[in-house]
Parts: C-alpha cells; sequence; structure tokens
C-alpha cells in the first residue's frame, strides 16, 4: 500500500468513477498526501487525478498537505473503517488528529465533497 | 391501497420574548408527550421513522418541531437585517422548546434531542426538571468543543454540499446507504448560516463542564451514543453520565451520530426498552 503502484491504482479508480465526473467538475486542486513517510503529490484536475509524484523537492507546489500515520490511512482504507478513522474530518478533527491538515485550508472545505468522493475510492483498490 | 404514514404536521405561532415564532411540528400516536429535537442544522424529518413506528407511537405522542430558522419555521421577520450573525443561544433554544410544550398543554412531556438537542437535555435538568418526565440525550456530553467554523458559512463555499458532507463521516459505515444519504440530504437543505448558528450553541454557549454534577437527578436522563461519533464520543459521553445523577448511558454499536435516522432500525431497538422504563416509572 502507499507506494506508486498502488497510487496508479487508486488513480484509475477514481478516473474511471461515473459520479466523480459531475461531482468533482469544479474540483482542481494540488494536494500532499502523506503516508507515514511516504509523500505524494497529487494534481487533481476537473474532478480527475491528471498526474502524481513521489518526487517531491524545494521547487514542488502544493496547497494542502494532509499527513498521517501509515496505520491512520490502513486503518481508513478498510472496507469497514473503524470509529474516528472513517472520514477525512473525522481523522483531521482537532479533538482526534489522526490527520494533520496544513496548508491553505478552504482547498479542502470548498472541495469536501468531491475530495471525500476521491478518497473514498481508496477502498475499492 | 395508498400507503399513507401517519404523520401530521401543523404550524403553531409561538410567543416567546416579544416575538412570535410560526414553528412547524409533525405529530403522531397517542399517549405520553415525547418531544424531539434535531440536530443542529436540519429540522425535524430526522424523525420520521420514530414518528410512524407503531411500537412507539401506540404508547406516545410522539412530536418533531422544527426550530425558528429550520426546516418549514420560518425565522423572524427581521432576520435579514440583524446586527449579528445568526447564534443558537442556551436561552433561546431552552425558552422557544418550553414555551412550544406550554402552548401545546403538554403535560410533562419527555424530551429526546440528538446531537444539540442531547445537549440541550442538560439545561432543561437544571432548569425545567419539574416540568418534565425524562430526558433522552442522544449523542450528548457537557462539552463538545471544535465545530463552530467560519468554513460553514462562507461566501466561497457552497454551505449546503459542505455542511453535509461534513457530517457524513459522523455517520456508520455499517448504517444504510439510502439512510446516510437521505441524512446527507437534509443537511444540504439548510438555510445559510444556520448550521454555523446552531454550532455556537453546540460547541461554544453549550459548556456545562462543574455544573453536570450539580444536577439534582430528579429527572431521568437517559444518554444514547454511536460508536462513530467523532463529535461527542462514547467516552465523552461516558464521562458526563458518570457525573449525572439518576442516569443510565447506552453506547450503540455500529451506528454514528444520527442513529434515528442513518438506521433507525438499530436505533430503535435501543430506544425501545429506554421508552419501556420511562412508561413503567
Amino acid at each position: 500500500m502507499f507506494d506508486p503502484s498502488w497510487m496508479k491504482r487508486w488513480q484509475e479508480a477514481v478516473n474511471s468513477n461515473r459520479p466523480m465526473r459531475w461531482i468533482g467538475k469544479h474540483f482542481t486542486a494540488k494536494l500532499l498526501l502523506g503516508f507515514g513517510d511516504k509523500q505524494f503529490v497529487v494534481s487533481f484536475v476537473n474532478g480527475k487525478i491528471a498526474e502524481f509524484t513521489d518526487e517531491i523537492g524545494p521547487e514542488t507546489c502544493y496547497e494542502l498537505a494532509v499527513k498521517g500515520p501509515r496505520t491512520s490511512w490502513e486503518k481508513f482504507c478498510q472496507p469497514v473503517p473503524p470509529p474516528m478513522y472513517n472520514d477525512i474530518w473525522a481523522m483531521g478533527h482537532p479533538l482526534h488528529g489522526r490527520v494533520t491538515l496544513e496548508g491553505d485550508q478552504m482547498v479542502m472545505w470548498q472541495n469536501m465533497r468531491a475530495f471525500t468522493w476521491a478518497l473514498d475510492r481508496m477502498r475499492e483498490i | 391501497m395508498a400507503k399513507i404514514e401517519p404523520i401530521i404536521g401543523r404550524y403553531i405561532w409561538i410567543p416567546f420574548e416579544g416575538e412570535e415564532y410560526r414553528i412547524y411540528y409533525e405529530e403522531a400516536g397517542e399517549g405520553i408527550p415525547l418531544v424531539c429535537l434535531h440536530t443542529a442544522g436540519t429540522d425535524g424529518r430526522e424523525w420520521r421513522h420514530q414518528l410512524c413506528d407503531p411500537k412507539i407511537n401506540t404508547n406516545f405522542r410522539v412530536i418533531a418541531l422544527d426550530l425558528p430558522r429550520h426546516g418549514k419555521s420560518i425565522p423572524p421577520y427581521d432576520w435579514y437585517k440583524e446586527n449579528d450573525e445568526y447564534k443558537l443561544t442556551t436561552k433561546f433554544y431552552m425558552g422557544i422548546l418550553m414555551s412550544f410544550c406550554r402552548e401545546l398543554d403538554l403535560d410533562k412531556p419527555v424530551i429526546m434531542g440528538s446531537s444539540m438537542g442531547g445537549n440541550l437535555c442538560l439545561h432543561l435538568a437544571e432548569h425545567h426538571e419539574n416540568e418534565l418526565r425524562a430526558l433522552i440525550a442522544i449523542e450528548a456530553c457537557e462539552y463538545s468543543p471544535g465545530w463552530h467554523l467560519d468554513w460553514l458559512s462562507h461566501a466561497h463555499i457552497h454551505g449546503g454540499e459542505t455542511c453535509a458532507t461534513s457530517v457524513f463521516g459522523l455517520m456508520a459505515p455499517q448504517s444504510p446507504d439510502k439512510y446516510r444519504w437521505e441524512t446527507w440530504w437534509y443537511y444540504s437543505q439548510g438555510g445559510p448560516g444556520v448550521f454555523k448558528g446552531d454550532l455556537y450553541f453546540y460547541s461554544v454557549d453549550h459548556d456545562f463542564r462543574g455544573k453536570t454534577e450539580t444536577l439534582s437527578g430528579n429527572v431521568p436522563i437517559y444518554y444514547m451514543t454511536g460508536v462513530y461519533d467523532f463529535a461527542c464520543t462514547p467516552e465523552m459521553t461516558e464521562e458526563t453520565a458518570k457525573k449525572t445523577k439518576n442516569s443510565e448511558c447506552i453506547i450503540m454499536e455500529e451506528i454514528g451520530h444520527f442513529p434515528m435516522c442513518e438506521n433507525p432500525e438499530v436505533f430503535n431497538n435501543y430506544l425501545l426498552p429506554v421508552l419501556d422504563k420511562i412508561r413503567a416509572s
């Protein structure tokens, strides 16, 4: 999990998802997803994952970083995730802190429906 | 044969603090008044399953109201020129509810509230214990911080979709999709700023810390919380219940913050024994 081949399968799951075509129509953003010590910058363009990279350097730009320990994401990806791990806002809420949200928080709130829909596809791969 | 539900909806004008509020409520059944309080930012539709359940409405007159600004209850006429953004306060919430009960001439009703309605139960126990038969505080605790957020009422953010999605994860993955997405739908229909304004009560004005242990216990409180509730976790409810005299704490498996509407079958199985106890008391 959480290696480039897994990311590729997630990309395909998101991009082939029919409802994502209308739910994500206006979802364009660059996000950093941190799974423990493995990080990817993911470019969403109109609800599709146009590209992702794990080559992150001083010139890599993104708007929002969502980082958490690998165990948090593993629980999130279970077919029936346990309490407090079933949703990005559940994990990111300050009461729990299973993941951290850093950067332009508005990106998440503006695109919350499409973003959570895309993340839910992680349970299909 | 037509499939018609037993729910009847009506409007009532409630005088309160110099205003008159046109409040919509639905009811079904006969017996002990059971007044149901919806969660923040939505309305009484959340209780449709309990209103219709003959195991409940045979012995209880189930009543679900929409607070002013919610559902079919209009805001006060001057809402558009108020000096401050909408913020639900304990004083207003408790006052309008008790006025509603008095106008309907309800005799020692049971109040069953969820989330902010559950939190209100603590204040009702403090101020109105002699007027109430019992309190069912669902997804409730003495302090529930972290939800009064500008993101929920922001010109650059789609309020309906974002408010609804922000609460979706509060529901358990085991709950049926049809009911979870129905709840999402209710949330998408709240008026602008109403969810955030309600959460002022939920996360700010409702701070019962230091007072829970002072409640007399004259009115029983039944706490009921689902394990998937990340706003008011089972631990938060249990801590509050431990301090509450004459209370019972029920932790509900495989259900979340909206038990009555996200999984009514599971919730009603937890609720019916509570109602039996109230009837027997």
